[in-house]
C-alpha cells in the first residue's frame, strides 16, 4: 500500500533539500574562490610593500609580523631580511609566481618576487590553514539557516499536503460512515475540481442501485400483496370443492398442501417487506424479549407436539427496544426452522443471556446440523440446507432465516450460526443491543 | 625535504617472523599468488611517510619506475587521516597515533600526488616515479 | 574542513541509499506483481539499517586492533570481505529467488529475499558507517572544527539522502516493466563495483598481483571534479582502473545478466513481467 500523502511529503522535500544543498554548495566555492583571490591580492600586495622596504634601518629589518604571515628578502643566496618566524634556507626556488611550501609545522602558500631595480627576490608566505578559516566561517553562516529551516519546511510541507489531501480523506470518511442500507446521495459541500467527477460517479451509481432496489422491492411487496387475494379465491374454491367431492383422494390432498405451502410463502414475503426502518423507528417500543418469547413458544407448542419434540426455554425476564411485530416474526422464524430441521423426538433449547450490555437469544437443537460451507449461506433468500441424505428436505421455502436477519438488521443487531452444545445440531444466536 | 627509497633490510628479519605467523586463510589466498608474492616479497622496498601537525613529511616521495614499494604510514597526530590518491587510487585510513603500510606501483614514471582526506588544506604531498 | 566534509559523507551516504533505493523498488516490485501472496514487509529496511549503525560503530571502535592485522593490511582485507560477502549475496538474491523451486514456497521466498536485502544493506552501512563515525569522531572532537565538519556532514547526507529518496520514487512511478528492468541494471552495476572494489583493496594489500591499468581517463572525467564523484557513487567509476578491476567489474555484471532475475526482467517470450 502506497501513500499519496507520504510519496508527497517525501519527494516535495526531497527535491528541495537537493536544489537548495546543491545551491548552497555552489555558493560557497564561488565564494571560496573570490576568497581565494582575494588573499592573493593581498600577498602581492605585501610582497610589494616588502619588496621596497629600506633595509639600511635596523628596526625595518626586524619586522614583526602576525603569526599567519612570514617574508623573506634574499640578494643572490644571502638572506638580507627576513620576519621572525621564517627559517634560514629560501623558502622557495627563486622563481616568481604562487607555490606551496611546509615548513615550521604548517603548509604556507607563498608568493615569490623579483625586484628588478634592487635586485632582490622577495618571498611572502601565508598559513593555508588560517588563511580560509574567516571566509568559512563567513560563508557558512549563510548556510546554517538553510541546514537549520529543513525541520520546519518538512513540517510545513507536511501541514500543506494534509491540508491539500482533506477533501480525499473527507469523501472517503463520508463512504465509510454511510450505512449498509443508506442510499442517499453523498453530499460535497467543499467540492474541488479533482473530486467532483468521483462524488458524481459515486452519486451516480448510488442512485442507480437505490432505483434498482427500490423497484425490486417494490415488486416482491406487490406481487405478494396481489397474489393474496387470487390465494384466497383458491382456498374458497379448495374448501367448496371438498364439501363436493371425496377427499380422501392422494391428488385432493397434494393439491391442498400445495395451496398451503404457497399460502405461506406469500405471508412470508409479505413480512420480509413489511419490516422496513422507516416503520421500525415509528413502532419501536421497549418490550419483554422473555415474555415475547413465551407466547411465541406458547403459539407454535403444537407442531412441537406433533414431532414429539422436547422443548425448553431458559432465561428470566430482560427489557430490550423493539419492534413487537417484527420480533415475534423473527421468534417464530427460528422456532419453526428448529421444529423443522429436528427430527421426531429430538431435543429444542431457547435459551434468553444477559451479557453485559448485549443481550442473546439462542435457539438450538440436536438436529443435523448445518456444512460449515453452507452456514454463509443460509440467510440467502431461498437458499435452503440439503437433509444429510441429500433428498428428506422439510417443506419449506426457504425465506424463514432471510426475514430472520432482515429484522435483526432492523434493530442493530447480530445473527450468528453456531454448532448447538447438543452432540450435533446448530445454534442460531441473536445478539440484541441492551436497552441502554 | 626528499626521501630516496632505502633498503629493507633491516625490518625484513621482523617481516620473516611474521610471515609464519599468518593465517590459514591468508595462506590459502597467497598460493593464488605465490609466484608473484615470492619473486616481489624479498624485493619489495619501504619507504616511511610521517603524518605529524596534519603535514606529511617527506611531503615527496621519489620512487623508481616499474618498481612496486611497501609505504609505510606513521601517523603521530592524534586524529586519524585517511591517504588518498586519485592518481594512485589508493585510499587508506590511519588511525591517531598509529601506522599502517599500503602497497604502490609498479608505476610509469610521472608526478601522482597525494592528500590527506581528512586535513586536504595542510596534508598535501607527491610521489614522483622516475 | 567543510567541503571535504560535505564530500566524504556524501560519497558514503549516496552509495548506501542508492542501494537500498533500488532493493526497496525490489520490495514494492514483488508486492505488486510477483505473486499476490508474496507479502515482503519494507520492514527490513528499519531492521538492517539499526543493525549496520551498530555495527558500524563497533567496527570503527576495533579499526585501531584490525588495521594492525594481517601485518597492517587487515583493513583492506576486511573491506574486500565485506565487499565480496555483499557481492555472494547479491548473487544468490538474484539466482535464488525468482528460481522454480522457490515460486512453490512463497512465505520461504518472502523470507529469502528479505534476508538477503537485510544483509546487502547491513553490510553497506557497516562500510559506509564505520568511515563517517571515523571522520566524524576524529575531526569534530577538535573544537574549530566542529561546526564546518558537522554542518558539511548535514549538507553530505542531505544530497544523498535526497537523491536515494528521489530514485526510488522515480523508479517506482515507472510502469512495473521499465522499473524492474533498470533496478536490475542499476544491481548488475553495483555487483559489479562491489567485486571491482574488492580487487582494489586486495591489491592495495599486495593480496592480488599487480596488472597495469586499463585505460587512463583522468583528463576527460577526473576523479576528483564533482562529475567524477557522482560517477563513483553511481557506478564506481574510476579514472585509472587495473585490467583485473575491469574483469571483475565485468564479471559482476555478467553474473547478473545470466540469472535468473534479470530473464524475468526481459522475458525471451512475450509475457507480463510477474507472472510466476
Amino acid at each position: 500500500m502506497r501513500s499519496i500523502r507520504l510519496f508527497l511529503v517525501a519527494s516535495i522535500l526531497a527535491a528541495l533539500i537537493l536544489f537548495n544543498f546543491v545551491a548552497a554548495l555552489q555558493g560557497y566555492q564561488s565564494s571560496m574562490r573570490e576568497a581565494d583571490t582575494l588573499f592573493d591580492n593581498q600577498m602581492l600586495d605585501l610582497a610589494r610593500l616588502v619588496s621596497n622596504l629600506d633595509l639600511s634601518n635596523a628596526s625595518t629589518r626586524d619586522l614583526r609580523l602576525g603569526n599567519n604571515l612570514a617574508f623573506q628578502i634574499w640578494s643572490e643566496s644571502q638572506l638580507l631580511a627576513a620576519s621572525h618566524n621564517a627559517p634560514a634556507l629560501p623558502l622557495q626556488n627563486f622563481a616568481p609566481g604562487f607555490e606551496y611550501v611546509n615548513f615550521e609545522g604548517y603548509r604556507w602558500r607563498t608568493f615569490t618576487r623579483y625586484e628588478v631595480p634592487l635586485d632582490r627576490w622577495v618571498i611572502v608566505a601565508e598559513r593555508t590553514d588560517l588563511r580560509f578559516v574567516l571566509a568559512e566561517n563567513v560563508v557558512l553562516q549563510s548556510i546554517l539557516p538553510l541546514l537549520l529551516g529543513i525541520p520546519f519546511v518538512g513540517l510545513l510541507i507536511w501541514i500543506i499536503v494534509s491540508h491539500g489531501l482533506r477533501p480525499l480523506q473527507q469523501l472517503s470518511d463520508a463512504l465509510r460512515n454511510k450505512g449498509a442500507n443508506d442510499l442517499s446521495p453523498i453530499l460535497s459541500a467543499n467540492s474541488r475540481i479533482e473530486l467532483d467527477q468521483v462524488v458524481e460517479s459515486i452519486n451516480g451509481f448510488i442512485q442507480r442501485l437505490d432505483r434498482v432496489m427500490e423497484r425490486e422491492k417494490r415488486f416482491s411487496a406487490d406481487a405478494a400483496h396481489e397474489l393474496r387475494t387470487p390465494m384466497s379465491a383458491l382456498k374458497i374454491q379448495l374448501h367448496n370443492l371438498s364439501e363436493e367431492m371425496d377427499t380422501k383422494h392422494e391428488s385432493f390432498q397434494q393439491l391442498q398442501e400445495g395451496v398451503d405451502r404457497m399460502q405461506h410463502l406469500i405471508e412470508q414475503l409479505l413480512s420480509l417487506y413489511r419490516a422496513t426502518p422507516e416503520q421500525f423507528i415509528n413502532n419501536c417500543e421497549t418490550v419483554d424479549l422473555y415474555a415475547i418469547t413465551q407466547d411465541q413458544l406458547a403459539s407454535s407448542y403444537p407442531y412441537f407436539e406433533v414431532k414429539e419434540q422436547n422443548v425448553e426455554l431458559i432465561g428470566s425476564s430482560i427489557e430490550i427496544e423493539a419492534d413487537k411485530f417484527a420480533l415475534e416474526t423473527l421468534i417464530s422464524n427460528l422456532l419453526g426452522n428448529a421444529n423443522k430441521y429436528t427430527p421426531r423426538d429430538g431435543s429444542i433449547v431457547v435459551s434468553i443471556d444477559d451479557l453485559g450490555d448485549e443481550v442473546c437469544l439462542k435457539v438450538e437443537d440436536n438436529g443435523p446440523g448445518i456444512p460449515e460451507a453452507e452456514k454463509s449461506r443460509v440467510f440467502d433468500r431461498f437458499y435452503r440446507v440439503a437433509g444429510s441424505d441429500g433428498s428428506s428436505r422439510p417443506p419449506g421455502c426457504g425465506l424463514g432465516l432471510t426475514i430472520v436477519s432482515h429484522v435483526a438488521d432492523l434493530h442493530q443487531a447480530r445473527v450468528e450460526v453456531k454448532d448447538s452444545s447438543f452432540e450435533s445440531g446448530s445454534a442460531f444466536c441473536v445478539y440484541f443491543k441492551k436497552k441502554p | 625535504m626528499k626521501a630516496v627509497v632505502h633498503s629493507a633490510s633491516t625490518s625484513r628479519k621482523n617481516r620473516e617472523m611474521k610471515k609464519y605467523l599468518l593465517t590459514p586463510l591468508k595462506t590459502l589466498s597467497a598460493v593464488a599468488v605465490l609466484c608473484f608474492a615470492i619473486a616481489a616479497w624479498a624485493a619489495t622496498p619501504e619507504i616511511e611517510l610521517i603524518i605529524k601537525d596534519h603535514l606529511f613529511f617527506p611531503a615527496i616521495l621519489e620512487i623508481p619506475a616499474g618498481q612496486k614499494v611497501r609505504v609505510r604510514i606513521i601517523n603521530q597526530d592524534p586524529t586519524p587521516e585517511e591517504f588518498e590518491s586519485f592518481e594512485l587510487n589508493r585510499e587508506k585510513l590511519v588511525i591517531g597515533n598509529g601506522q599502517t603500510v599500503i602497497f604502490i606501483g609498479p608505476l610509469e614514471p610521472g608526478e601522482y600526488p597525494f592528500f590527506g582526506e581528512f586535513y586536504p588544506k595542510t596534508a598535501q604531498g607527491v610521489v614522483i616515479v622516475k | 574542513m567543510f567541503i571535504n566534509s560535505v564530500i566524504l559523507v556524501l560519497q558514503e551516504i549516496i552509495e548506501a541509499a542508492l542501494l537500498i533505493s533500488v532493493l526497496l523498488v525490489f520490495t514494492n516490485l514483488f508486492q505488486k506483481s510477483w505473486d499476490k501472496s508474496f507479502v515482503l514487509q519494507t520492514s527490513w529496511v528499519g531492521i538492517s539499517i539499526a543493525i549496520g549503525v551498530v555495527g558500524a560503530a563497533m567496527y570503527s571502535y576495533y579499526t585501531p586492533q584490525i588495521s594492525e592485522m594481517f601485518d597492517y593490511v587487515g583493513q583492506e582485507i576486511f573491506n574486500a570481505s565485506i565487499h565480496l560477502l555483499s557481492l555472494l549475496l547479491v548473487c544468490l538474491f538474484a539466482f535464488l529467488v525468482p528460481s522454480a523451486r522457490l515460486a512453490k514456497d512463497v512465505m520461504g521466498r518472502a523470507k529469502f529475499a528479505a534476508f538477503c536485502m537485510t544483509g546487502i544493506v547491513m553490510l553497506a552501512i557497516v562500510r559506509e558507517g564505520s568511515e563517517i563515525i571515523q571522520y566524524i569522531g576524529g575531526i569534530a572532537g577538535h573544537e574549530d572544527n566542529f561546526t564546518p565538519v558537522v554542518l558539511g556532514g548535514f549538507i553530505g547526507a542531505g544530497i544523498g539522502v535526497s537523491t536515494g529518496v528521489l530514485l526510488f520514487y522515480g523508479l517506482i512511478n515507472l510502469s512495473v516493466n521499465w522499473s524492474f528492468r533498470i533496478s536490475v541494471g542499476l544491481l548488475s552495476l553495483i555487483a559489479g563495483n562491489m567485486g571491482s572494489q574488492a580487487v582494489l583493496l586486495l591489491t592495495q594489500a599486495d593480496w592480488l598481483p599487480f596488472t597495469p591499468i586499463a585505460w587512463n581517463s583522468s583528463s576527460a572525467l577526473p576523479e576528483n571534479s564533482i562529475a567524477g564523484h557522482l560517477m563513483y557513487a553511481l557506478v564506481g567509476y574510476e579514472a585509472t582502473p587495473s585490467i583485473l578491476q575491469v574483469s571483475i567489474y565485468l564479471l559482476g555484471i555478467v553474473l547478473i545478466v545470466i540469472s535468473p532475475l534479470f530473464r524475468k526482467s526481459w522475458p525471451l517470450q512475450h509475457s507480463l513481467v510477474g507472472e510466476t
